[in-house]
């Protein structure tokens, strides 16, 4: 029976993280659910990426809170990839002869699908992280690859060398050939941090994945583990440069900035590139007499009574008369409710602010980032207050 | 049930280019499409089976529909039809008559084994859960339902609506213009629920025929013959069938109530193709107030008690105002509108000044540089 037809190169996302960082975003969903920009959600950016770059078959790894993000993937309809021979499959952890077994870590997810990986038999395999956001096209990083001849490509960004002790940083030779791998080191000798983006040569990974998951003192991983092992023995691991924006979005804070960035530039530098995701379907957004808008995106099913300044609003978000939004990320559903002030903060999907009440801090005043979501408990604020 | 769509061509009246596009393919409120609205009452309310009689100008139709996918019409059973106009024989010339696809539309529907029709106009929008009334005409034993509603009619609607006479039973016993000036007529919805039998033989001299035909000539014909059951539909609709009408029923949604019962998202979701725009955004000097606008836009003027479709650009200064402006609109510096309806990539130039009247509002053709 065909099941599935030669593919050159497959991609692998791994979207089975928490994203523990994130906290109360991510009790509820894992992190690539986590809603992005307005109208997207994380795992868009690499699912664009694949289409984009021509990989017509991804398979996305899942396991924490999958529920929301299977049925944001659905059958791949929605990036073009529900196709005959390949698309999108979702690949949770499953049970088999001699074993029930949670993905242990990175490397052990895709060697748990090799399966799926054979049914392709792909020459290349490109192993993504499903929680950044970037536009990339992969089939250069391909071409890359095939150049300079490597077993295995890593995409990497400059950093400033003061933050570069947060990354996994690869020291290379002249030539970009990887010839020390350090995962957060205290004292970098570089800056060209991992984006957690590889291809490899499937053979020699799937022999590696196999070696690794026999080495009892391996955690499973391809940074710390997988990757180290192959460069002990002589493999030839490049980097690839990559110039343009990408964003770790695994803290409240870089979520708050990835989103306040598409202010400056939205279409963070691809304008032919169109984003492809999920769309609500709701009515354009409307604006009220009483409203105010000033250097903001706005998104389909808002009803906008009060003033919004400098913020991101997503599906279905309803700012009361009166009520002050500023500085802030308000995800799907969220209702400021009349005269409620919110400033520097991020209001998770059905939030509401009742009437009158306040959230978050003054950014002006040096107050730091909220996060704020359902059933979140808020305070009136003074004006209210003194009337009462 | 099965549905079939039965339009007017509406040749020299329709606001949105008439000449490029065929009106079911005309813009409302940003980001729909008229046949969106008779699409989606058809799927809310189970009828997966669509039949689109097609007059002319029907291409930008059939792409927005393709095979309904977004309606959940891409279907194994079922699923959207099309039915154009072809040629009968081998002359295979351009001068050869073309011939009607309602003969087409009778032997699809006499292949099915469902045996109700509703028929339906998509230039007549509104949100309605269509089972109610099938319901009601099973319950009523007559041949057929004409769904209405008690409205005001604008000037510019009012030799393309049907009215409705309706005896103290409820029966239809008279269709014809409506009163000018009148309060309240019985504005047909141009839908109706009857047996196919009925509908098959009602059009089987017809090649091709419009609903305003099908309302004025065939039923009032057949009126001594068949019982005709009306069915009042209680809540907002827009006939869209000329300039006048286009631009009023697309500025009537910036009520807050037309746009409740018109969009209903909780209950009845109004569907359309899905562009994957990215979120509309404002600049530092954008003001706006009372409108509606779609994702896609990039917004740095002044905008006023207007409509903006999608991917729309208004640049710093540029002052709109009662405007319907439809996709891909570019309004460069400290230009000046009022009063005007542009079609899809119109261009209006740096500090240009247009107006219009709100009951003459000016439409501005696909693609013009102003």
């Amino acid at each position: 029976m065909r099941i599935s037809e030669r593919k050159e190169c497959i991609a692998m996302l791994l979207a089975g993280g928490r994203g523990s960082r994130l906290k109360a975003l991510t009790e509820q969903v894992a992190k690539p659910a986590v809603t992005f920009g307005g109208k997207y959600r994380i795992i868009d950016f690499p699912l664009t990426n694949c289409v984009r770059s021509g990989i017509d078959t991804v398979g996305v790894m899942t396991q924490y809170q999958p529920l929301l993000l299977h049925e944001y993937i659905g059958k791949g309809q929605h990036w073009d990839l529900d196709l005959l021979y390949g698309g999108v499959s979702i690949l949770p952890p499953h049970s088999k002869p001699g074993s029930t077994a949670w993905y242990s870590g990175t490397a052990n997810a895709v060697y748990q699908n090799q399966n799926f990986i054979e049914s392709f038999a792909p020459e290349y395999v490109l192993v993504l992280a499903a929680d950044h956001v970037y536009k990339m096209d992969y089939k250069t990083m391909l071409d890359y690859h095939k150049e300079v001849g490597a077993d295995v490509t890593i995409a990497v960004i400059e950093v400033p060398i003061k933050d570069a002790s947060r990354f996994g940083i690869l020291n290379t030779a002249e030539d970009d050939r990887v010839v020390e791998f350090e995962e957060k080191p205290e004292n970098p000798k570089n800056n060209l941090a991992s984006m957690g983006i590889y291809i490899f040569n499937w053979r020699s990974l799937k022999s590696y994945l196999n070696d690794d998951e026999n080495d009892p003192n391996s955690k499973h991983d391809f940074g710390g583990d997988v990757l180290p092992a192959m460069l002990r023995d002589g493999l030839k691991l490049f980097a690839y440069r990559f110039d343009g924006y990408w964003k770790d979005v695994g803290t409240e804070e870089s979520l708050w900035q990835a989103n306040m960035d598409l202010l400056d530039d939205l279409h963070l530098g691809f304008e032919d590139w169109h984003i492809l995701s999920k769309s609500a379907g709701r009515p354009p957004h409307f604006i009220a007499e009483t409203g105010s808008i000033k250097n903001t995106l706005i998104t389909e099913g808002c009803e906008i009574y009060g003033s919004v300044e400098n913020s991101i609003l997503s599906v279905g978000v309803i700012v009361e008369e009166g009520a002050v939004v500023k500085d802030s990320v308000i995800m799907e559903n969220a209702r400021i409710g009349k005269n409620a002030k919110v400033t520097y903060s991020i209001l998770d999907e059905d939030t509401h602010v009742p009437e009158g009440s306040t959230a978050g801090e003054s950014k002006d005043d040096g107050g730091k980032l909220n996060l704020y979501s359902r059933g979140a408990i808020f305070e009136k604020n003074s004006e209210e207050r003194g009337n009462s | 049930m099965v549905g079939l769509c039965l339009s007017d061509p509406h040749p020299d009246r329709a606001g949105d280019g008439s000449t490029i596009r065929t009106l079911s393919a005309a813009r409302f409120a940003g980001r729909y499409r008229l046949v969106d609205f008779m699409l989606s009452n058809m799927v809310n309310s189970k009828i997966f089976t669509i039949g689109m009689i097609l007059n002319s100008h029907y291409q930008s139709l059939i792409s927005h529909i393709g095979m309904g996918k977004d309606w959940d019409l891409a279907r194994k059973s079922g699923g959207v039809y099309f039915f154009p106009p072809y040629y009968a024989d081998d002359r295979r010339s351009v001068n050869s008559e073309l011939d009607g696809p309602l003969q087409r539309a009778a032997e699809y529907l006499n292949e099915l084994k469902t045996e109700y029709v509703l028929l339906a106009d998509s230039s007549i929008i509104y949100n309605m859960n269509y089972r109610k009334a099938f319901e009601a005409h099973k319950k009523s034993g007559a041949d057929i339902t004409a769904i209405y509603t008690k409205k005001k009619i604008t000037t510019g609607e009012r030799e393309n609506t049907v009215a409705f006479t309706i005896d103290e039973n409820n029966k239809v016993t008279g269709i014809g213009l409506s009163t000018p000036n009148a309060e309240s007529v019985n504005a047909s919805l141009g839908a109706y629920i009857m047996h196919k039998r009925h509908f098959i033989q009602l059009t089987a001299a017809e090649k091709n025929c419009g609903m305003l035909r099908f309302s004025r000539v065939l039923l009032t014909d057949a009126l001594s013959r068949l019982s005709i059951e009306a069915y009042e539909f209680k809540g907002y609709s827009a006939h869209i069938c000329s300039v006048e009408t286009f631009f009023h029923y697309n500025l009537d949604i910036l009520d807050i109530n037309n746009r409740n019962s018109l969009f209903d998202f909780e209950n009845r979701q109004i569907f359309t193709n899905r562009r994957d725009s990215l979120p509309a955004k404002y600049g530092k000097q954008a003001d706006i107030k009372n409108s509606v606008i779609s994702d896609g836009c990039q917004i740095d003027g002044t905008v006023i008690n207007s409509v903006i479709c999608r991917n729309v650009k208004i640049a710093p200064g540029a002052v709109i105002k009662n405007c319907v402006l439809q996709d891909d609109t570019v309004v460069e510096k400290n230009a000046s509108m009022d009063c005007i309806i542009t079609d899809n990539s119109v261009i209006i130039s740096e500090g240009r000044t247009m107006m219009g009247y709100r009951t003459y509002p000016v439409y501005i053709e696909r693609g013009r540089v102003i």
